[in-house]
């Protein structure tokens, strides 16, 4: 628990769990209404 | 002892009185459905020999033996519309408006006091309790007087339909007549629920009796909401009609009548929409009452029934846009013409005024809890990043209120190059406008979280990791709702319309993880010293008002724009509109219409809250005497 205290330590886990859990969100939910999140990337 | 035992006993009888009249109407309604008294054309053709004549429901397309009457095709008269020397639609606007902002308010009143009480009921602190459970009191006697008043325009409005719209009420009435007398009767079991609580308050206070009492708030707000539900059903027939068919005759099947297409998404609107309403102008009065205020002590007790108000009410504001934007899909599913009349048609411009309102809720909310900070020590920290937040509001509140095209003289259109400003004419989309409300919306969760922890400092372990990460989701949220917002101009209609999902999800995140994250944070946290209460600017109880304000026009707006959308229909596509008065008013006329109403409405609560004020009961003087400095104890609280 002391190394999550670390800034450095705290920003990359805290940037890994937000950006994984909203691009998570974005894809599952678009996905769930039969639409395609990536779209754009994959035209 | 005996006397406990008798008030048992009285209040069990009570409870089970309140049941049975909330049972009443369904077993008054079993007899007319068990001998099959809804179907009497349809049992008189059979007895008869004859045909049995079937139609086909307009919206659930199921087969239905014809047991009404077609809508009747009314013609401009005294016959179907006789009428003042006045424009009747603007009578019958008056009294529907006048009857709905009231009802609206005794059906939320009541659902505060429940959730106060229950709070008060298991607070450990015995002066909290009291707090709580005095401000309740406050609550439900301030409702109290504008439960007649709701019951006298009711009368109004219902004696306005008979004479200025007989042929339309005639019919309407004659669709839901197996639930015109339930209705009735809920309305009574209403008022008997309402009477028996509020006189039974001080008898039944403590222990086990007040448990009961409790449990007739919650049947009260059972019968409450259960009679919105009905009345959310006419409407939703006038603009979404099933149970009939095409030419209005009804098939005998009442659930379908009630069912129809827009009722749920009206439905939740109207109860997210009540609670705001109510918060707000329970805010509004205490905001008048701390205003007025000449003791310390006071201005304590209604700083703090502000707070918890407003509180209240903007837990129910922040779901309402995505009640709104449910509503508004269920209604392009239904019919996407009338979609595009609301959002893109005759009735868009009066959509961006619905959004600069939202936009002014958002802020003035915003604004009274910076305000709200300055009454606790600790909070200036946040001070300095306030302006940020004004940044980001503002450049949301501006994307959100950009209209798609503007209303030019040809000068203007040749200077501007087109219908669209090259640059702001990119905001007028809902794509840009998703963004600008979710981006409000979060930046309102923020200063809601800044003010929970303005005056503590978390003492867990993990508080530097918990701070960053509460940072970095923000962040990461604005970013996403951000990237969405401009992700949808690059990618087909089709999709785009889905990214609006996920918008809200995040919107929805921060508000639910980042509050419950808080909490855990903040548990044993160090306090840097108490909230002082009625130690806050007088700004920000106009603030308040300003709320009130906003929110009471804003309704009357939207009430405007939903009932405009049948354009010349009573009862859309169904029966028609025949009177001179089946055309769109214009916007100026609309807007002055609508103010008229919340003056009207304002002039008359004001006159319901000082009645309330004759009649006040003071606060029992050892719940005061047990406050420090006069302050109410739920400083600590939020």
């Amino acid at each position: 628990m002391s190394a999550l205290n670390n800034p450095v330590v705290a920003v990359i886990v805290s940037l890994i769990i937000s950006v994984g859990y909203f691009v998570f969100v974005d894809h599952y939910l678009m996905d769930m209404q039969g639409l395609d999140f990536w779209y754009l990337f994959r035209n | 002892m005996g006397l406990l035992a008798g008030k048992r006993v009285f209040s069990i009888m009570a409870l089970c009185m309140m049941v049975s009249l909330l049972l009443l109407p369904i077993v008054v309604a079993l007899p007319s459905l068990a001998i099959g008294e809804e179907a009497p054309a349809g049992d008189a053709a059979k007895k008869d020999g004859d045909k049995v004549e079937k139609g086909r429901d307009v919206y659930y397309k199921t087969e239905g033996i014809v047991v009404g009457a077609p809508a009747p095709k009314t013609v401009d008269g005294p016959r179907d519309y006789p009428r003042y020397n006045f424009e009747s639609r603007v009578l019958l606007w008056f009294a529907n408006q006048q009857h709905l902002y009231y009802g609206s308010f005794v059906l939320a009143v009541p659902i505060f006091c429940m959730i106060i009480e229950f709070m008060g009921v298991v607070t450990k602190d015995k002066a909290l309790a009291k707090r709580y459970d005095q401000l309740a009191y406050d609550f439900i006697k301030i409702s109290l007087t504008a439960y007649s008043l709701t019951a006298i325009l009711g009368g109004i409005l219902i004696f306005t339909f008979l004479t200025l719209y007989p042929a339309f009420f005639s019919y309407l009435s004659g669709i839901f007549r197996p639930v015109m007398h339930i209705y009735a009767l809920m309305f009574v079991a209403e008022s008997g629920t309402l009477y028996i609580y509020y006189y039974g308050w001080d008898k039944m206070k403590e222990g086990f009796l007040k448990w009961i009492h409790l449990s007739m708030s919650v049947i009260l707000n059972i019968i409450g909401t259960l009679l919105m539900f009905l009345a959310n059903s006419w409407i939703g027939f006038m603009m979404s009609p099933a149970g009939v068919d095409e030419q209005g005759r009804y098939l005998g099947n009442i659930w379908h009548v009630i069912h129809t297409a827009l009722w749920n998404p009206l439905n939740l609107h109207r109860i997210l929409g009540n609670m705001a309403f109510g918060g707000g102008v329970v805010a509004a009065y205490a905001a008048y009452k701390f205003l007025a205020s000449k003791t310390e002590e006071d201005r304590a007790h209604y700083d703090w029934m502000g707070y918890i108000a407003m509180a209240l009410g903007v837990a129910f504001l922040i779901p309402l846009p995505f009640a709104g934007y449910w509503l508004m899909r269920e209604v392009y599913a239904y019919r996407q013409q009338m979609g595009i009349t609301l959002m893109g048609g005759l009735l868009a411009w009066l959509f961006i005024i619905q959004a600069t309102m939202i936009g002014i809720l958002f802020l003035s909310t915003n604004y009274y809890l910076w305000q709200a900070m300055g009454r606790m020590r600790g909070a200036e920290k946040y001070q300095r990043y306030i302006k940020y937040l004004v940044f980001i509001l503002a450049c949301g509140y501006m994307v959100f209120i950009t209209p798609h095209t503007m209303v030019m003289t040809p000068a203007e259109l040749k200077a501007m190059g087109g219908q669209q400003h090259p640059v702001l004419g990119n905001y007028g989309v809902m794509s840009a406008k998703n963004g600008g409300i979710n981006v409000i919306i979060t930046t309102t969760v923020l200063s809601f979280v800044w003010y929970m922890r303005g005056n503590k400092v978390s003492t867990v372990s993990w508080a530097k990791f918990g701070n960053i990460f509460m940072g970095i989701f923000f962040a990461c949220a604005y970013f996403n709702i951000i990237f969405l917002a401009v992700y949808g101009y690059y990618i087909p209609a089709n999709v785009r319309v889905g990214l609006s999902v996920p918008q809200v999800a995040t919107t929805l995140s921060c508000l639910f993880f980042m509050f419950a994250l808080n909490s855990v944070m903040m548990k044993g946290a160090k306090q840097l010293g108490p909230i002082e209460w009625g130690k806050i600017s007088a700004r920000s109880q106009y603030a308040l008002i300003m709320l009130a304000t906003a929110f009471t026009w804003m309704m009357g707006l939207m009430g405007y724009i939903r009932s405009s959308v049948r354009l010349f229909w009573h009862v859309n596509e169904i029966m028609r509109d025949n009177s001179p008065w089946a055309y769109t008013h214009t916007v100026g006329f609309a807007a002055n219409m609508i103010s008229f109403n919340v003056l009207f409405f304002w002039i008359t609560i004001l006159f319901v809250f000082w009645l309330g004020s004759l009649g006040a009961k003071k606060v029992p003087v050892e719940s005061k005497a047990g406050i420090p400095g006069g302050v109410p104890q739920p400083a600590a609280s939020h």
